[in-house]
């Protein structure tokens, strides 16, 4: 038990302890109601619900929701939301880390004007840019394609990821730079033997942020993509939730999908979570 | 190479041979050029264009477009109704933003701070709903407050508050405040991350020595937790503040900025002006506005980014 809670002396120890947890278990379902609702209203069926509603526990488990919402258009939105999420990520990384990199260890005297610069595009509202990219992206035959909008997604990362990257390459020692560059090493050797391999729990953090904000990213999916075979995860549960708005049971499911590798990347790298958003602030 | 001979020569200082460096005058600019040029094209160049665009009147479609000075912005200010409502609600949802989910954040984040059996998880809980889409969040919460097969509806019903029942999305006078507190409930992760990064920096010798003194927990926080969470406050204000103002797939999600536009925002407005009534010049000027509003916000938040170099 914490020091905290064990010293004031007003209670018992043991029954400020049970008083605690069950303080905080009421306060943990509390919170989570909204996602037990869902996962409970996923597994019954549409009969069920319209009978007892969605907190209550299904009469009998439908797995077919989650089968019948995959075959119905899920699948799509899925593989395409991997698909912009695989390309974006990596991509992003490597233009921005390269970026920070010159931002922190090449004396680069620019470097607090060039990063002001780049920081603008962490406070930009989206519909700020969204008239000309429409144009920008018609006369260039992108709208409506997984790759413009790709494209689209590595730009408005920059900002967010130069700031990640230079948050960690800023505590890379110096002296181990110019150790190298003295030893005769160049300056993209530098990057990517010696930098790079040191910031990697800085990249597995970005790696997760990113991929995160693009899994779940609307406003851009849904003013550049126009087919319906096209859409991303997001976009498309909102166009699942308009059309098919009385069956609950498979939009539950639908969302449910979406959200699961969500909660498994959450689930195992929670830590870089923190450490992402220290190295943003700091 | 010549960096080499002045180190070998001179036992010079090691900065002194990276200085001279000849290839440090044109390669950071390489480095930075594949995300510059991206970022230029995607984000800033459009931010000048649209601030030009909005002082056109234009469909969007038309090969020439009408050169109108500020007329948007007056039309706006004179003859839009919505904007006004919208402009209402973002304020609404501005205040509700920087009260709600920072002194959540904080309480949540103090509790959470002491090492107990289960303090980890209890974190994941309380942060999770931070990694949902907003579209999502939108989504579940829409059944939450479903008229008849809705979480609280029934929860209400079983209390006995059937009376105060209601279809809480559709009520033009309460609308947007059930989209808040859904909005609340993705946003609280962020403040409570951020504080409780804070809380690690505040070294535990200045508590006990508060106790020893005598002094009430309420007291600690008043004279050491909270001065010392100073610039965690700081940032985090500005970014909820920043988030506040980019609301958009929630209200998408959840009311489409109905019941009779009475859940616009500014953002969810120009979406309807430029793209559902072709009105580009003041789908633009809103832009700017908005704009306008996250500097007021933003302006202090990059100063202080950008302090320490």
């Amino acid at each position: 038990m914490s020091q905290q809670i064990s010293r004031n002396a007003l209670l018992p120890d043991k029954a400020k302890v049970v008083i605690f947890y069950v303080a905080l278990i009421l306060a943990t379902l509390f919170w989570l109601a909204p996602v037990i609702t869902l996962i409970l209203t996923a597994l019954k069926d549409a009969g069920d619900f319209a009978v007892n509603g969605a907190f209550s526990f299904p009469k009998s488990i439908r797995w077919e929701n989650f089968s019948e919402a995959w075959e119905t258009g899920v699948k799509n939105y899925f593989w395409n939301s991997v698909i912009v999420t695989g390309f974006k990520v990596p991509i992003g990384i490597v233009l921005e880390s390269m970026a920070a990199f010159a931002l922190t260890h090449m004396h680069f005297r620019w470097a607090d004007r060039v990063f002001t610069y780049i920081l603008i595009g962490l406070i930009v509202p989206m519909q700020m840019t969204l008239v000309p990219l429409t144009l920008l992206m018609n006369a260039l035959n992108l709208i409506d394609t997984l790759t413009g909008l790709t494209i689209l997604y590595i730009g408005f990362g920059v900002p967010f990821g130069v700031l990640v990257m230079r948050g960690f390459f800023r505590t890379v020692p110096v002296a181990i730079i110019e150790a190298a560059r003295i030893d005769g090493c160049s300056w993209f050797k530098i990057f990517y033997r010696i930098a790079l391999p040191l910031a990697i729990p800085a990249v597995v953090s970005l790696c997760i942020l990113d991929g995160v904000a693009t899994w779940n990213e609307f406003i851009l999916a849904q003013i550049f993509l126009r087919s319906d075979e096209l859409r991303t995860l997001p976009l498309g549960l909102v166009q699942f939730s308009t059309q098919f708005s009385t069956q609950y049971d498979q939009l539950a499911a639908a969302v449910l999908i979406s959200v699961v590798p969500i909660v498994l990347v959450f689930l195992f790298f929670q830590r870089y979570f923190v450490a992402g958003m220290g190295g943003a602030v700091k | 190479m010549a960096s080499e001979k002045t180190a070998t020569l001179a036992p010079r200082t090691a900065k002194s041979a990276i200085k001279s460096d000849d290839s440090l005058r044109f390669l950071p600019w390489l480095f930075l050029a594949p995300s510059l040029v991206i970022y230029t094209i995607v984000v800033v160049y459009p931010m000048v264009y649209s601030s030009y665009l909005s002082l056109f009147r234009w469909d969007g479609v038309a090969p020439t477009k009408a050169f109108v000075g500020l007329d948007n912005y007056g039309i706006l200010l004179t003859q839009n109704d919505v904007f006004w409502i919208a402009l209402r609600n973002n304020a609404i949802w501005l205040v509700a933003a920087l009260l709600l989910p920072t002194s959540i954040g904080l309480g949540l984040a103090i509790l959470l701070n002491s090492k107990f059996r289960g303090s980890h998880i209890s974190r994941s809980v309380f942060y999770f709903p931070s990694v949902l889409s907003l579209a999502v969040v939108g989504l579940i919460w829409t059944w939450i407050y479903h008229p008849d097969l809705g979480l609280l509806n029934q929860v209400m019903r079983t209390m006995g508050l059937g009376a105060l029942t209601r279809n809480w999305l559709s009520d033009p006078n309460i609308a947007l405040y059930p989209v808040i507190i859904a909005a609340t409930w993705n946003a609280v992760g962020l403040p409570m991350l951020l504080y409780l990064a804070g809380l690690q920096t505040i070294p535990e010798e200045l508590h006990e020595a508060a106790k020893v003194e005598g002094a009430l927990p309420i007291q600690r926080f008043v004279y050491i937790t909270f001065p010392l969470l100073k610039e965690t406050t700081l940032v985090v204000l500005a970014i909820t503040a920043i988030n506040a103002l980019k609301a958009y797939d929630i209200i998408y999600a959840m009311t489409n900025g109905g019941p009779a536009n009475r859940t616009q925002l500014l953002s969810t407005w120009m979406y309807f002006l430029t793209y559902n009534y072709n009105q580009v010049g003041l789908g633009t000027a809103i832009a700017v506005v908005l704009f306008s509003l996250t500097l007021i916000f933003a302006i202090p938040y990059i100063r202080f980014m950008t302090r320490k170099t």
